[in-house]
């Protein structure tokens, strides 16, 4: 079980008792994390893999030991994974890093963020892909036998969320990745919203390549992480080369390091991955299964409420065990950006607005151009976190709709 | 009692003007701030109804903004209108937020029929043609959807001139709405 209210007290800024339901964009920063951020400023203030004075070794050893707890999280080996900007880079990362033959053929999903859609189609056009898109129903859900008829011999890539950012649906990534792996085609998983929520195990899946963000699993901005399978290292060309990621330079010549230096050229964010390493820790100490049974509760508690309030439509499926902690639903006359305001005006709840970064799925499936407002869920949310918001969308829906 | 809407449920509504006041309302509103007796009232005087024990007192006003006015441009969700975000300071001199939204709800409320409110929220929503205006207690003033700029402060202005009207109105001229 988790203590929501222990949990609380490590979060400052939900001390002024504001309500933060806006966990899938971006989460609160927690005391652990911060203090492990400052203390590398503080301490050993020196640059990585560079120095031989004692600052630089400690300081070599925090951001080391930042990517063996990262690696903890997804059950990875520290050396499959290398610390990126975010998620959005470790993708773009991998779409310009990989060889690819006129031809081949990339497959993703409708329900995708614009960070794992628009690099395909990039690629698409300048390497002369073919790039299919793997369409859900209206609520959103995928199984293996969608992915079929898409997946064949000249697939090079199956690029798939783990957990959409608008929906909460979760995709069956194993039993995708099987149908990819048969074909010989590789397999990318969006983990940007499923690594900070849910057990995720790399091993289990058996995934090519797993993206996240350090930002929305309770770490600083400005880093991420891209896990990239054993072997494969080969397969992928770094997005920036120079400084720390050589092995050997000549006058016209030079070879690149093995293993993921041969990915962090230039001085990496230390301070910023040394607290993604503490973020990954402080989520593991809590347990991941007790955040996921959380977040759950708290969906359940959101979706009963909002089903009984008038004039939402709720999009995605009912049953908070189809989905995870995030919720989008429009307001039958409102404007989502105006549900927003006014529920931060007036009660201090903060939700997003707008199409979230997947506009194809606005379009194409939810058939709600406008977008929709989204409430998401995270360890450090309560009981009445929820209710305040549904009593406050309660109001909006009796007086202003 | 959370508000002085709800204050306000419990008064005769009658109008009779006995008390000295135009309305029930405005008698509501002189007594908040000191200047009349729930005595005043014949319906309490002679135990017709109930006297309410209030215990309300005004919320302190907390000014959340700077006074600024911010544009956000376009509009998010469609691009090719305009939305304006105006924060402004409330008038020292009044104790009850800035602006009175049972006032502006006993007013107003059937002759704007786009006029929307919710007193517990603090918040009034007006729909227009060239733009949706909400109006917040503390302050601040959205509009969306407005066709271009000078037309999205044409909206504002006129939306809060409705408003305030509703504040700084003198009794005699309230009674003759």
């Amino acid at each position: 079980m988790l203590d929501v209210n222990k949990v609380r007290e490590d979060f400052p800024f939900l001390k002024s008792g504001r309500i933060y339901l806006d966990s899938t964009a971006t989460s609160l920063t927690p005391e652990p994390v911060l203090e492990k951020v400052l203390e590398y400023y503080r301490e050993c203030r020196a640059n990585v893999g560079r120095g031989i004075y004692n600052a630089a070794q400690a300081a070599t050893f925090a951001y080391e030991n930042a990517r063996v707890e990262v690696a903890k999280l997804i059950n990875a080996k520290p050396e499959e994974i290398i610390f990126v900007r975010n998620a959005t880079e470790a993708i773009n990362l991998v779409a310009s890093g990989l060889k690819f033959h006129e031809g081949d053929k990339i497959v993703t999903t409708i329900l995708e963020h614009h960070s794992n859609y628009i690099p395909w189609l990039r690629v698409k056009n300048t390497k002369k892909l073919e790039l299919s898109v793997v369409l859900s129903d209206m609520e959103g859900h995928l199984s293996p036998s969608d992915f079929a008829p898409h997946i064949d011999g000249h697939t090079r890539l199956v690029a798939v969320t783990q957990t959409s950012n608008v929906l909460g649906v979760r995709p069956p990534i194993k039993e995708i990745a099987k149908l990819a792996h048969d074909e010989g085609a590789l397999v990318l998983v969006d983990g940007a919203q499923s690594v900070p929520h849910k057990k995720v195990d790399v091993k289990e899946l058996d995934c090519d390549f797993l993206t996240f963000s350090g930002h929305k699993m309770c770490g600083p901005t400005g880093v991420g992480a891209l896990y990239i399978k054993e072997g494969l290292q080969e397969l992928i060309e770094p997005l920036c080369i120079g400084g720390g990621s050589i092995e050997d330079v000549g006058l016209d010549y030079f070879r690149l390091r093995t293993g993921p230096s041969k990915y962090e050229a230039g001085t990496p964010p230390i301070a910023e991955a040394i607290g993604m390493g503490a973020a990954a820790k402080y989520l593991l100490n809590i347990g991941m299964e007790n955040i996921e049974d959380h977040e759950r509760n708290l969906t359940r508690r959101m979706l009963q409420g909002l089903i009984n309030t008038d004039g939402i439509t709720i999009f995605g499926p009912k049953d908070a065990d189809k989905r995870a902690g995030i919720i989008s639903f429009n307001l039958k006359g409102f404007n989502p950006h105006d549900v927003a305001v006014a529920l931060d005006t007036s009660s201090g709840v903060m939700v997003r607005s707008g199409h979230h970064c997947a506009l194809p799925l606005h379009k194409h499936i939810l058939k709600s151009p406008n977008g929709t407002v989204r409430a998401s869920v995270y360890l450090y949310n309560t009981n009445e976190d929820v209710d305040v918001f549904l009593e406050t969308l309660q109001e909006i829906s009796r007086s202003l709709a | 009692m959370r508000t002085l809407y709800d204050i306000y449920q419990i008064f005769p509504h009658t109008d009779c003007g006995y008390c000295g006041s135009s309305s029930c309302l405005t008698m509501l509103r002189r007594y908040c701030i000191g200047k009349s007796n729930l005595s005043d009232c014949i319906y309490f005087k002679s135990g017709e109804l109930p006297t309410p024990k209030i215990t309300y007192s005004p919320p302190a006003i907390k000014v959340p903004h700077n006074q600024k006015i911010s544009y956000i441009r376009p509009c998010p969700s469609e691009p090719s209108k305009v939305t304006i975000e105006i924060n402004i300071l409330p008038p020292v001199h009044s104790p009850y937020g800035y602006f009175d939204m049972i006032t502006a709800d006993t007013i107003f409320q059937h002759q704007i029929t786009n006029l929307k409110i919710s007193p517990s929220l603090g918040i009034v929503r007006l729909e227009s043609e060239t733009g949706d205006v909400m109006v917040f207690s503390e302050g601040k003033v959205v509009i969306r959807r407005g066709a271009d700029e000078r037309s999205a402060f044409w909206e504002i202005s006129r939306a809060l001139r409705l408003l305030w009207a509703t504040v700084n109105r003198k009794p005699r001229a309230e009674s003759a709405q």
